[in-house]
């Protein structure tokens, strides 16, 4: 048990991922702010691009460029373009649903004039 | 031309919707017939690339020229050429659905309605021929991201529903990033067929469990399996009737069917893991989602939400279907899944034109246009046999399948399930029918206004669809028993 909670701390990635999610996730469920819910979302969002960069990143490597045509590859030498593609487009797909998330936001406010789900729940009674 | 096909059918929808808002800009009536044209030209490409993958087996279309594992790679084979032939006559029969009860619904937004519909289709097309788990996740993302805009876009009820879909299924999609880059972590590719190749040394890996399960469920939420179902009956229920009939029939069938194809396609089927074998979990899973969602449609007076909690049970039965692991319950996975496709639109178009001409909401009113209205209570009767599954229609051969494939398998609480989940759908339709044939709430000196053809049209080719989908259930049944079983079963 106390080996498994050192072992955490030799990967403080993984622990940096775990909090933020969680965190994210917390705000999400108890907050009754419905843009403090999309705080939450965003930051879960971020968790997730967050483990995926942190797991990628490579000690000592370099740009993905090929300086020579003629030298054998050091394949250990160059970071592994991948992730960071997908990372760039997991971001896009991110900010895409957080505008529509407060395009929604704004529209639910100029109806009822209230963004607190509680009140909101009220109106619709 | 023919191995261009999935690219094709991917990019008319998408140019579509591109230049949808700058063509008609000035002049908003070209958009409804510019969406008509382009989703009745992807249904005869749709058959042509199923002919195509029945003649010559599956099509793997490499983009710009990249081969499998480097680049990004489509699969067309049996299954994703028939759900795609589905996928664009829902999309074309939706359109023509929308045309005449869209200026009520929507307000003054055609031209986003139906650029955001083009959207869709392009992303569930995506969906449907994804061979990559990354390029899933884009198209799931993308289809999700226009369905939350769809749900809200006419104000109302229906923004507050839209918001809750939002925040779950971008946790859904969140968790299912997260699969998915456990699942690159340890195998270090994304291409769903090379990472088929590489699990079998790998079972034992935790990330590999940990991923899976992040994938799952977050799928889960996206198709509205039981426990994650909570924003599918509000979301349709109060989202615009154009826009229920589209998405209540495809959505949750979509993403199904990349859930099964993670299943069977990426994980063998027969896995067994800490010795608890996937399928069986898959099995239960549908078990539980057909009896509760069942009786929870029980306990609805709203029509549309009655239909959609009848959703949710449906996609229990066809995982039952597809959790039995052999031959005979996957077809019948299929063709349930299909069947329930066209009976869902059926019932949104029903409820879609009880609401638009009449005004009726709750199966209370229903009562009121009961004789009045031949032509939907006609539908309404076919379908109705169809959700219950007696035997001239299609809901009565698939779950036919799907209970001979669990017999085989000896699962006996399936078997159970499908038919306890099949009596409380009998109990709902005889609750609605009660309601609507009533006659004291029948008066005759009210005034009934014709149904629009194009409504009577799409109306009338799902009822009929129902009933030659059970008449021809044998030669298609056969068809995906040959065409469209993953490797291995």
């Amino acid at each position: 048990m106390v080996d498994a909670l050192f072992a955490v701390f030799h990967r403080p990635n993984f622990l940096t991922f775990v909090i933020i999610f969680l965190w994210g996730f917390y705000i999400m469920v108890t907050r009754y702010n419905l843009v403090k819910k999309l705080i939450g979302m965003y930051l879960v969002q971020t968790s997730v691009i967050f483990f995926l960069v942190s797991i990628s990143a490579k000690k000592g490597a370099t740009v993905p460029v090929l300086l020579s045509t003629t030298d054998p590859v050091q394949v250990a030498s160059y970071a592994n373009p991948l992730p960071h593609v997908l990372t760039l487009t997991a971001i896009v797909v991110g900010v895409a649903t957080l505008g529509v998330g407060l395009a929604l936001c704004g529209a639910i406010y100029r109806q009822y004039g209230s963004l607190d789900e509680q009140d909101i729940l009220e109106k619709l009674e | 031309m023919s191995h261009q096909l999935p690219a094709i059918l991917f990019l008319l929808p998408l140019f579509a919707a591109i230049s949808m808002p700058v063509v008609c800009l000035k002049h908003h009536h070209w958009s409804r017939p510019i969406s008509v044209v382009i989703l009745a030209a992807m249904v005869p490409f749709s058959i042509l690339n199923l002919y195509n993958v029945i003649r010559h087996g599956e099509v793997r279309y490499a983009f710009s020229g990249w081969s499998a594992p480097l680049g990004i790679e489509w699969v067309a084979d049996g299954l994703a050429s028939v759900i795609l032939l589905l996928l664009s006559a829902l999309g074309l029969l939706g359109v023509l659905f929308a045309g005449p009860t869209s200026p009520k619904a929507l307000g003054g937004r055609i031209v986003h309605y139906y650029t955001l519909i083009m959207l869709l289709v392009s992303a569930l097309t995506g969906i449907v021929f994804a061979g990559d788990l990354f390029n899933l996740f884009v198209f799931l993302e993308v289809a999700a991201i226009s369905s939350y805009a769809l749900v809200g876009i006419a104000g109302g009820r229906a923004i507050f529903a839209a918001f809750r879909y939002l925040i779950l299924g971008t946790i859904g999609a969140s968790l299912y990033l997260l699969g998915v880059s456990y699942l690159y972590a340890v195998t270090g590719t994304l291409n769903m067929a090379d990472i088929a190749g590489k699990l079998p040394m790998l079972l034992d890996s935790k990330a590999l469990i940990g991923g899976l399960l992040f994938i799952f469920i977050g799928l889960g939420i996206k198709m509205a399996l039981v426990p994650f179902h909570a924003w599918l009956p509000e979301a349709y229920t109060y989202a615009p009737e154009p826009i229920s009939a589209i998405l209540a029939p495809l959505i949750t069938k979509v993403v199904l069917l990349a859930w099964v194809r993670i299943i069977y396609w990426v994980l063998n089927a027969t896995i067994v893991i800490y010795d608890i074998p996937i399928l069986l979990l898959v099995a239960a899973l549908g078990a539980l989602a057909s009896v509760i969602g069942a009786s929870l449609a029980l306990a609805q007076r709203d029509i549309k939400m009655m239909f959609a909690y009848g959703g949710i049970a449906h996609i229990g039965i066809i995982l039952i279907g597809f959790g039995q692991g052999n031959p005979t319950g996957f077809a019948g996975g299929v063709f349930y899944l299909l069947n329930d496709a066209v009976m869902q639109a059926s019932l949104f178009y029903i409820a879609g034109i009880a609401f638009c001409q009449y005004g009726v909401k709750t199966i209370d009113e229903l009562g009121r246009i009961g004789k009045q209205v031949p032509w939907l209570t006609g539908s309404l009767i076919v379908v109705g046999l169809g959700m219950i599954g007696l035997p001239p229609t299609g809901g009565f051969f698939g779950k036919w399948y799907i209970i001979l494939g669990a017999l085989e398998a000896d699962d006996y609480v399936s078997v159970a399930a499908v038919i306890l989940s099949t009596l409380l759908t009998l109990a709902y339709f005889v609750k609605l029918f009660e309601c609507m044939f009533r006659q004291s709430s029948t008066r005759s000196d009210d005034q009934f206004e014709e149904i629009p053809f194009s409504l009577k049209l799409t109306m009338g080719v799902t009822s009929a669809a129902v009933v030659i989908l059970g008449i021809f259930s044998a030669p298609i049944v056969q068809l995906l028993l040959n065409q469209a079983l993953p490797p291995g079963l």
